[in-house]
């Protein structure tokens, strides 16, 4: 294993190939995928979840806010026509970055059809370095940038310290079908992004990174339900299919020693890397009550495939270590859930069995010659990397609520903790060495929950709040020790990083906050 | 309810504690790429920029006098007989021949009763890349004193290429020839009739010759066009010289050239290896560091001792401990920059290895290399100047740098990997350089 962490909280990381993977507003069903401990921004929890606060527990627990945008089949447990806003702001801890969201939605329900819309603004702070602790670490922003040196010929471009703005649209619509107890419905969620969070890192040494993609998550779900003594027993389906496109336009200041005037001199370069990731997915869930209690059970399928034809060339450290890979991933969850609603108590936990297998490798442009005599072919692969992913997830989370004087008021009171174990084995081919690098790694993050609500007859207002632990994000890129990173790429969600240096990341946490209000519609 | 609802709070209290710190990832090894670029900032190895472009009749007015043996004061040899574009801008010797030789490269031999310049000619290769010292001494430098040689005071020049191009005519060995000395056409070497304090006089003396040259005046008339032929200095002749190196001789596109580029298939996977090497365990970049490769720094390599010496030290060679008297200076040389470096044999100060499989195995282990150096390997024109004898030895080794006195204990593979490094270091455009050679010359000396 690497050395302790020094005091600093400085972690020196080797890496092959790191796979990670940002979630979408309509997150489930779309397994994320990380090799790296790197700090993510929660841009994504958009949202108003009932469950938030309990660890996101939900495959024995239903979230009558969140199961609509995951499913929108579940849009048939509407039973009215509401209007939900959900302020959403997230920080990441050491002034590392951050962001803000304003949806509005609205879920309607006319005989047997339903639906919804909801659009989001957001902003999102350009992502930095951890900053130090302490009181003189406070507001220091330390962009990607090189040492300073005479700049030639013409300037280049600053830091771009600005926030950038991404647009989310949402539409479902649905309906029971006559004579029986099931649902079918589908939904589109389009995004226009323009900053997603954490990609400036990933561009070490780089002035601006200027964001331009949009994705698109289609989802067709349907959900049937038999009565029975102790309960419904319920079927969920979903197919969906995300695709996502994105160009970065990396300005880089490169060094150079001009002979000219006997001197280093800065020059800039203009790179447009274009992501693209398309993924295919599938996922079922069927949960049934088991105990006159309140206790319910439920099981969860999930497949996830994508494949990334383009990867951009990300760089951390500001070293270009591998060509760009195009690949695969093949993800599955297997859960088990179960709940307890009993009264003005809930209960829900979920265990989560994840395993994934992803193949990137690199194509050669032009032939090469390997240390062993050969030579390959333009488009042999250079270099070819198999991981083999275990991951858990458990989530559990306990709420109370509490009648409130005059009737029909309650007080909520949320707790819950989320934990997401990784771990990978990786075998990278290096067809031109002629080597096999092995790799056998894990960690672990956790996420403590907590929520409070008050429901009147009138309206509901919730906050709900999360705290991820356990993750970093590099330093600033002019350490010493640098991460040999490239062949990343963002995927409908997704991003394929290839590094195979030491990395350094500092220790943040991820702090979320969200207060959703809730109105019937008359 | 409440005992769930404790059981959490306990989860999240034992997770404050045990989590705050996640255990780092355990790593694997980098990739030859990874490693090299990561070395690459360590460092400080950037790309060259382009040579600023020059002025065409600057240029033809400085090729035509680096390859005018008029400079010299027999009119028998020229700045490109030393650094001959056959020669990779060298002279493929292990110490110069100056005037009075005959022949050229290789099997140029001394004239009657002359001696070897002390020091190997370098190749003017990229010499106007903008290195901060000029010379195995660095006596000419932009940092200040000590000037070259000790009663010359230069005058201003447009840069230190130029000044450099002023001082082999005032060397007597080198270009002005002893007193005495007849031309090749048996007239007086008026040059060499002047005292050495007489730099400027002797200056106004190869001014003399060109401006007597129609061709000459021509070119000069070109070059600068608002300066009459009588008011001509030499540190014009020296500029001109110094824009026709900036503009032929840079050299900068060699396979290590285009990976800092950003081309990764540039390199062989044995070059690569052997760059991490270079910058790593065998320590190379230690003084082979920064944007040349070299070029800013002095070692004492314990280069053994051959040739008649310099100055005081004679017949040693002290190189710049015989300018500046500190310990750590004596036997120390420039540090040269190694783009081409395959291409510029015999290596070292005094050309005292042939090949650069033998300069690495003489890092490999530098003391052991030293006191079991074979002569035989010398010209054989050299081998009764090597300095072999204990005391000598002893005291190159006494202030060997401190960076090479332990053994690398290299491999043979490892050091075929660096000389594969060291040989991608090579501009396929320097292979062959005689283009540059031109038929003629205005004085209508032979050229070759």
């Amino acid at each position: 294993m690497a050395p302790p962490a020094p005091p600093t909280g400085l972690r020196a990381v080797c890496l092959v190939v790191a796979l990670i993977c940002l979630v979408s507003p309509a997150g489930a069903q779309l397994i994320p995928i990380k090799t790296i401990p790197i700090a993510q921004g929660d841009q994504f929890q958009i949202f108003p979840a009932n469950n938030l606060g309990m660890g996101s527990a939900s495959i024995a627990l239903a979230d009558s806010l969140a199961d609509p945008f995951a499913n929108p089949a579940m849009g048939t447990r509407l039973t009215g026509s509401r209007f939900f806003g959900s302020p959403t702001l997230y920080s990441v801890s050491r002034n590392a970055g951050g962001g803000r969201s304003l949806p509005f939605a609205v879920l309607a329900r006319r005989a047997a059809w339903y639906g919804g819309l909801a659009l989001a603004l957001q902003q999102v702070d350009p992502s930095r370095p951890p900053q130090p602790d302490g009181l003189f670490g406070i507001g220091v922003a330390v962009p990607n940038a090189v040492p300073p040196v005479a700049v030639d010929p013409s300037p280049i471009p600053g830091p771009d310290l600005r926030a950038h703005g991404n647009g989310y649209a949402f539409a479902m619509v649905g309906r029971d079908l006559p004579g029986t107890r099931t649902s079918i419905a589908a939904s589109a969620l389009w995004t226009g992004l323009h900053a997603l969070d954490g990609v400036d890192l990933l561009y070490a040494g780089s002035q601006r990174v200027a964001q331009n993609g949009h994705a698109l998550d289609l989802r067709l779900g349907a959900v049937t339900a038999w009565p029975g003594e102790r309960g419904d027993r319920t079927l969920e389906a979903l197919v969906l299919h995300n695709d996502f496109a994105a160009t970065h336009t990396v300005t880089y200041a490169d060094t150079y020693w001009d002979p000219g005037v006997e001197a280093f001199r800065q020059r800039a370069r203009i790179e447009h890397n274009v992501d693209q990731t398309q993924t295919w997915g599938l996922h079922f869930k069927y949960t049934v009550p088991f105990t006159a209690a309140g206790w319910r059970i439920g099981w969860i399928g999930t497949l996830n495939r994508s494949s990334h034809p383009k990867i951009p060339n990300y760089e951390l450290g500001n070293v270009p270590a591998i060509p760009r890979d195009p690949g695969y991933t093949t993800a599955f969850d297997f859960g088990i859930g179960v709940s307890k609603a009993r009264g003005l108590a809930t209960f829900g936990a979920d265990l989560i069995y994840e395993p994934i297998r992803s193949y990137t490798w690199a194509d050669a442009s032009e032939p090469m010659s390997t240390a062993s005599g050969d030579t390959l072919a333009v488009g042999a692969k250079t270099i070819e990397n198999h991981f083999h992913f275990s991951n858990a997830v458990l989530r559990l989370g306990a709420g109370r609520d509490i009648e409130l004087p005059g009737g029909g008021k309650l007080f909520g009171l949320q707790l819950g903790l989320m934990l997401r174990s990784v771990h990978y084995n990786l075998s990278q081919q290096d067809n031109v060495q002629d080597l096999q690098r092995r790799l056998t790694t894990g960690w672990m993050e956790w996420t403590p929950t907590w929520g409070l609500s008050l429901r009147f007859p009138e309206f509901e207002i919730r906050y709900a709040g999360r705290a991820t632990h356990g993750a970093g994000r590099p330093q600033a890129t002019f350490s010493p020790v640098t991460w040999a990173g490239r062949d990343v790429a963002l995927a409908g969600g997704t991003i394929l990083a290839a590094p195979n240096g030491p990395l350094n990341l500092t220790n943040v946490n991820t702090t979320t906050h969200q207060i959703s209000l809730s109105l019937p519609l008359r | 309810m409440t005992r769930h609802v404790r059981t959490l709070c306990i989860l999240a209290v034992l997770g404050l504690a045990a989590c705050d710190d996640p255990n780092p990832i355990e790593g694997v090894p980098e990739s030859l790429d990874a490693q090299l670029r990561r070395q690459f900032t360590q460092w400080n190895i950037v790309p060259i920029g382009q040579s600023p472009v020059q002025d065409p009749a600057m240029v033809a007015l400085g090729r035509a006098l680096m390859f005018d043996k008029i400079l010299s004061g027999d009119r028998d040899i020229s700045c490109a007989t030393c650094h001959d574009p056959a020669q990779h801008l060298g002279d493929g010797l292990a110490l110069a021949v100056g005037t009075g030789g005959s022949g050229s490269g290789p099997a140029r031999t001394l004239g009657a009763g002359r001696a070897f310049v002390p020091r190997n000619a370098p190749t003017l290769l990229n010499s106007s890349i903008g290195m901060p010292y000029i010379f195995w001494d660095g006596r000419l430098t932009r940092f200040g004193p000590p000037p070259p040689p000790p009663n010359v005071l230069l005058p201003a020049t447009t840069s230190l290429l130029a000044a450099q191009a002023m001082l082999p005519v005032l060397n007597r060995r080198e270009m002005r020839g002893e007193k005495g000395d007849v031309d090749v056409f048996g007239n007086p070497n008026e040059l060499a009739q002047l005292d050495d304090t007489q730099a400027t006089a002797i200056w106004q003396g190869v001014m003399q010759r060109l401006v007597a040259v129609p061709g000459y005046v021509t070119l000069f008339r070109a070059a600068f066009p608002s300066i009459p032929a009588s008011s001509l200095r030499f540190q014009d002749m020296a500029t001109a010289i110094s824009a026709f190196q900036t503009d032929a001789l840079m050299k900068t596109g060699s396979p290590f050239d285009r990976y800092l580029a950003r081309d990764n298939n540039a390199l062989s996977v044995e070059a690569k290896r052997g760059g991490v090497l270079f910058f790593g365990e065998a320590r190379c970049s230690q003084c082979h560091n920064g944007p040349f490769l070299g070029g800013q720094d002095f070692a004492n390599s314990g280069v053994p001792q051959i040739g008649p010496g310099v100055g005081q030290a004679a017949p040693l060679d002290k190189g710049r401990g015989e300018l500046l008297d500190f310990q750590f200076y004596q036997f120390a040389f420039r540090v040269p920059p190694l783009r081409n470096v395959e291409l510029t044999a015999p290596y070292f100060h005094n050309g005292s290895l042939a090949t650069l499989e033998a300069v690495v195995k003489h890092y490999n282990d530098v003391t052991t290399s030293l006191r079991t150096f074979d002569p035989s390997t010398l010209p054989a024109s050299l081998r009764d100047s090597y300095h072999g004898d204990a005391a000598t030895i002893n005291a190159v080794l006494a202030s060997l740098d401190g960076r090479l006195q332990a053994p690398l204990h290299l491999t043979d593979a490892q050091i075929a990997d660096l000389v594969a490094f060291l040989k991608s270091l090579t501009d396929p455009a320097a292979r062959d350089l005689t283009a540059i050679t031109p038929a003629s010359v205005p004085s209508g000396l032979p050229v070759r």
